[in-house]
């Protein structure tokens, strides 16, 4: 009965939605043709990349604070279990993880140059190179991880950190994040460089970090 | 040229990530000292508001819409002010607490430097859609910090928060989505002259799903039952800043929307919130009256005195409801971190955490249950607290607008807050045989009493913050 009446209510909810929508005029602001004027400004060539790199960069760095708070939350739950052994692997499975890994972190380079002109950049990449992190653990190459050390805990928050530091000496300079035009391309770059070796760390991390329960099962 | 507004921001993130990387349990010294300088440029922002008007940030140098603007008016900064007004103490609280809890101090301090860059954060924005990522910061921290290091049950009690705070911010995302689709716009200034009282009904069904979004991330009854648990089993610092400041911020965000984009639509349905607010006000009261554990009892009274803040929504138009909204807010902010941190200290020193377990604690522990009275003055809104300046205020607001219904609900609340203010009071001064006392660190009953004297004694300084809110914000519309 409570079934029913739920998904009632959520037809119904969908129902007003498709409706108020469907008499929807053009919106009373385009913003495409601002983007377009200000993409020569920006930096880079790829009008989304400009958007979430510079337009509104500032959406992107409390973003990137958003993921490492839900690492953050996981380190802080704790996780006590021991890790388990990891069993015998295929050795050809391993094998082609090994192959697959470099190539992966290949095409994380490539995405995060691609980002200036075509579709990719930071949040590509990182997700790429956490894949062959998670790969490398599934195939019991790599163990699952535990609290993290300095290094890992500079990994991890080190591209936000890049972010923030290049913020707070645009704000010094003038405004928070206004990169001067001739130096926006470079200063993207080295943004997106740091985010994508420390959101490849933090992706990997939400897994990883849980994952040492089962050992190389899980 | 130091720009207050921007650097809160920016602060409490760098204090946060060098904690993080400084290493579990680590990190106090340098939190404290930033909090210290945020307490002195939020200072530093409201007497510049005072004297030149509103500020205002356009992020990277576009502007809106093309890009985010930071916005500050009277509204905006009297919150950050609440905000490192609380924060400090109860950081220099935390500290000392935290001591002889390792495993959950171990990311306290990051936690915390999030959540209140956050907060800073959604108190400055003009952009719906970063309100929403705002949101998401305060909400993520505020579950990481009631889980942290906690067993089985505190773990289950931060998942129906996490749960909770999700559905919120995925409602008001959706109506973001709506806004946009409408108007093409996300910033709040772009919008004012665009919505209208003909507007479509997408966008009343945008401003509706973003109401009940944020009512439920404010545990407005009845959206309230993620609360109790959440807050009553944190530790206590981090109860106090959730109580204190979380669920204000998601208060302070319907007020700037209800006031500025979806003014034209918000008549009719004003009293909705209202009447919730009045049930809130009673349930929360009862269940506090009736609870065994104290903290259970200071959680239930959050969700009583939350109920105050959406009594002023009918009488919103006059300028004396969003007064006594903000001071109330204020009123139940310093007064709950003070009891909050006052209940820690009660829990520390007799071993365990019911009411009853309290008898005689009062011989013992002197100054933390003066913390505690003084933070019941406020509560129940007795002169010359805060409080009691708040509920003055909404019930000359009410009656002026001849609606005494509302000033009824203040009223008996005020009453029932004075039983179970007086249940943990009365149980503590009965002289009975003292069993064993552990000793406290002082610093934490001082932190606790300056809390509870702030939350007092504000209501002799109410003009200046009253001053201060009447600063509308950049082009006139407030």
């Amino acid at each position: 009965m409570k079934r029913i009446a739920v998904v009632g209510a959520a037809l119904a909810f969908i129902v007003a939605l498709l409706a108020a929508m469907g008499d929807l005029g053009p919106a009373a602001i385009d913003l495409r043709p601002s983007v377009a004027a200000n993409l020569a400004a920006s930096g880079v060539e790829h009008p989304v990349t400009a958007v979430l790199l510079n337009f509104r960069a500032y959406d992107t760095l409390l973003e990137i604070a958003v993921l490492l708070l839900a690492l953050l939350g996981i380190l802080a739950v704790g996780n006590q279990r021991e890790s388990g052994a990891v069993g015998p692997m295929d050795p050809l499975l391993q094998m082609l993880a090994r192959i697959a890994a470099p190539l992966m972190a290949i095409v994380a380079i490539y995405l995060l140059w691609a980002g200036a002109f075509r579709p990719g950049g930071a949040f590509q990449a990182g997700a790429v190179l956490a894949a062959s992190a998670v790969l490398l653990h599934l195939t019991g190459l790599m163990p699952g991880w535990r609290q993290p050390r300095v290094r890992l805990r500079w990994g991890l928050s080190g591209g936000f950190l890049v972010f923030l530091a290049v913020a707070a000496v645009l704000l010094i300079e003038g405004g928070l994040l206004r990169y001067p035009p001739a130096h926006a391309g470079a200063l993207i770059l080295l943004i997106e460089s740091g985010l994508t070796i420390s959101l490849g760390l933090i992706l990997a991390g939400l897994f990883l970090f849980l994952s040492d329960d089962d050992g190389g099962e899980s | 040229m130091i720009d207050p507004m921007v650097w809160l921001i920016v602060l409490p993130l760098a204090w946060a990530c060098f904690a993080f990387l400084l290493g579990p349990g680590r990190g106090a010294r340098p939190a404290i000292a930033g909090l210290a300088v945020q307490l002195l440029l939020a200072l530093q922002l409201a007497a510049g508001l005072n004297d030149s008007g509103a500020g205002a940030h356009a992020i990277g140098g576009w502007g809106a819409p093309l890009g985010i603007d930071l916005a500050a008016d009277g509204l905006s900064v009297a919150m950050l002010l609440l905000t490192q007004v609380v924060v400090l103490p109860l950081a220099i609280y935390a500290r000392t607490y935290f001591a002889s809890y390792a495993a959950e101090a171990r990311y306290f301090w990051p936690l915390a430097g999030f959540l209140i860059a956050g907060l800073n954060a959604l108190f400055l924005s003009a952009d719906l859609f970063n309100l929403y990522v705002t949101l998401e910061l305060v909400g993520l921290a505020a579950v990481g910090l009631v889980a942290a290091g906690g067993g089985a049950k505190q773990i289950t009690a931060a998942l129906r928060y996490l749960f909770a705070t999700l559905l919120g911010s995925g409602a008001y995302l959706l109506g973001v989505a709506l806004i946009y689709g409408a108007y093409g716009t996300v910033s709040i200034p772009t919008l004012l002259p665009l919505v209208t009282a003909e507007a479509p009904d997408v966008v009343r069904l945008a401003g509706g799903l973003m109401l009940a979004g944020l009512m439920l991330k404010t545990a407005l009854f009845p959206f309230h039952f993620w609360l109790p648990p959440a807050h009553g089993g944190a530790p206590a610092p981090v109860s106090a800043l959730l109580s204190a400041l979380v669920v204000k911020a998601s208060f302070y965000l319907i007020l700037r929307l209800w006031l500025g984009p979806f003014a034209p639509l918000a008549g009719i349905i004003a009293w909705l919130p209202a009447l919730l607010g009045a049930a809130a006000i009673f349930w929360g009261s009862y269940q506090a009256i009736c609870a065994r554990r104290i903290k259970m009892l200071v959680a239930y009274s959050t969700v009583a005195q939350l109920g105050y803040l959406f009594l002023i929504f009918p009488l919103l138009p006059t300028e004396g409801a969003l007064q006594a909204g903000i001071m109330q807010a204020y009123a139940h902010g310093l007064a709950k971190a003070a009891m909050f941190a006052a209940a820690g200290v009660l829990i520390e020193a007799t071993g365990q955490d019911t009411v009853e377990g309290l008898a005689g604690a009062a011989q013992q522990l002197p100054l933390t249950l003066f913390a505690f009275g003084l933070a019941g003055i406020t509560l129940m809104g007795l002169p010359p607290s805060a409080g009691f300046l708040a509920k003055w205020q909404l019930i000359e607001a009410a009656l002026a607008q001849g609606h005494w219904i509302i000033a009824v609900a203040a009223l008996a609340g005020g009453l029932l807050a004075a039983v179970y203010v007086f249940r943990v009071l009365r149980q503590a001064f009965l002289l009975a045989p003292v069993g064993d006392v552990r000793p406290v660190p002082r610093m934490l009953e001082w932190m606790a009493l300056l809390l509870a004297a702030a939350s007092v004694l504000l209501g002799l300084r109410g003009v200046e913050l009253m001053q201060l809110l009447g600063v509308p914000a950049m082009g006139g519309a407030s």
